[in-house]
């Protein structure tokens, strides 16, 4: 019996918490991708349009790990019975790639353009039993300033 | 090529149902489909348990035997008359022996195989000859009914499922567990009540009065502080004593048994 209301208590908790703080990273993240919208972003191998010579070109980077809370984990082993999309943890992959390249891109604001994006995603705790898990994602460019 | 920055206007990689809802969907469907295996599975235990006659009983669960092979005491002895003499009232159809074991708790307990095990505070309150006649006999109307086979059939099923379940995902057996305890309670609370049923026409048939057949029950009926909201009562093997002894008597009336 104790069990199920410390169960049900961390569901609330995990639910209540965790759509607080979803809502408020969705708002931020919205923020600033559109104070970032001026900065060319693309996965093209080269740059886009005639530029002149580049005066410098670099490597840059955005990483961010974000972690799965109670309520969503549950519900994710609830389909686990039956199958589906997985619907609880999108939002969780969806805000860790836009706040990975929202980072890459701060890293660089000044670059006139950032190409060859690539975005690569890991698990955290690797799936291993009675852990919260979490996600990596790691994006990387080229950033190029001319 | 021209490079035009722009948002996208929707989110098409997100879904944008509320999450409670695919919650509640996956929820009650587990817990549906949970409930109707367990009532299958105990429809099959009852049925199976038809098929155990008393002779396969003491071969299945000869384990279950007391290891206690010295002579029974005093105290044994005036149980297991008293054991005959309510067997003439519940045909149980088969011997059954009476044992005692210390303990502080008060409680009985019907063990495969045809042992009925009384604790010993049980014999230290219940003072009257009539009290302790009702609480064999209820053991006696276990052992009629199956009670004690049904009950381990239906751990061992609920044992198996959760074994398959808690190898998947511990959380969901936390959530299963519970709904299958209040089911399970339901099924323990009827054959209880059934039980003290047959006990109190024993007690009628052997005495001609129903008199001291809720000595026990009011002896338990302790003050439960936690009953109010920790839903105990929908979780609990037994009913509350006191609904026993009101159930007792309500039962006594109608059949017309005197109480003294």
């Amino acid at each position: 019996m104790f069990d199920l209301y410390v169960l049900l208590g961390l569901i609330v908790i995990g639910f209540v918490v965790g759509q607080f703080l979803e809502r408020r990273h969705y708002r931020s993240i919205e923020q600033r991708e559109r104070e970032l919208i001026g900065l060319a972003t693309t996965t093209s191998k080269r740059p886009i349009g005639v530029i002149p010579n580049p005066s410098r070109v670099e490597l840059v980077e955005g990483a961010c790990v974000i972690s799965v809370d109670y309520f969503k984990r549950f519900v994710a082993g609830l389909r686990q019975f039956f199958g589906g999309n997985i619907r609880s943890y999108e939002t969780l992959v969806d805000r860790a790639r836009r706040e990975a390249v929202l980072r890459l891109k701060a890293t660089c604001s000044d670059a006139d353009q950032v190409i060859n994006l690539r975005i690569e995603t890991s698990s955290i705790t690797k799936g291993r039993r009675n852990q919260i898990g979490s996600i990596e994602v790691h994006a990387y460019a080229t950033a190029i300033y001319f | 090529m021209k490079y035009t920055p722009g948002l996208p206007e929707k989110n098409s990689n997100v879904s944008h149902e509320h999450p409670l809802r695919e919650f509640f969907v996956l929820v009650i469907g587990a817990t549906a489909i949970f409930l109707a295996v367990m009532l299958l599975l105990g429809l099959f235990v009852d049925y199976a348990v038809r098929y155990i006659d008393p002779e396969l009983e003491s071969v299945l669960f000869s384990g279950f035997a007391t290891e206690d092979e010295s002579a029974p005491t005093e105290q044994e002895q005036k149980l297991q008359a008293l054991l005959g003499r309510l067997s003439k009232c519940v045909d149980v159809g088969y011997p059954v022996v009476v044992s005692v074991t210390e303990s502080d708790q008060m409680n009985a307990f019907a063990m495969p195989g045809g042992n009925i095990v009384v604790l010993s505070a049980m014999l230290d309150k219940v003072e009257t000859e009539n009290g302790l006649a009702f609480v064999l006999a209820h053991e006696l109307a276990h052992f009629k009914n199956r009670d004690h086979l049904r009950g381990m059939g239906r751990s061992i099923v609920l044992l198996a499922i959760s074994v398959l379940i808690t190898g998947a995902n511990s959380d969901i057996s936390a959530l299963l567990t519970p709904v299958y305890s209040a089911e399970a309670a339901q099924y323990s609370q009827d054959r209880e009540s059934d039980a003290d049923a047959i006990a109190l026409g024993a007690l009628n048939c052997h005495y001609g009065h129903v008199g001291g057949a809720s000595e026990f029950f009011e002896l338990i009926t302790a003050p439960d502080e936690l009953s109010d909201w920790s839903l105990t009562h929908y979780f609990s093997s037994h009913p509350e004593a006191q609904s026993r002894i009101d159930d007792l008597h309500a039962l006594a009336e109608r059949r017309g048994y005197a109480t003294e």
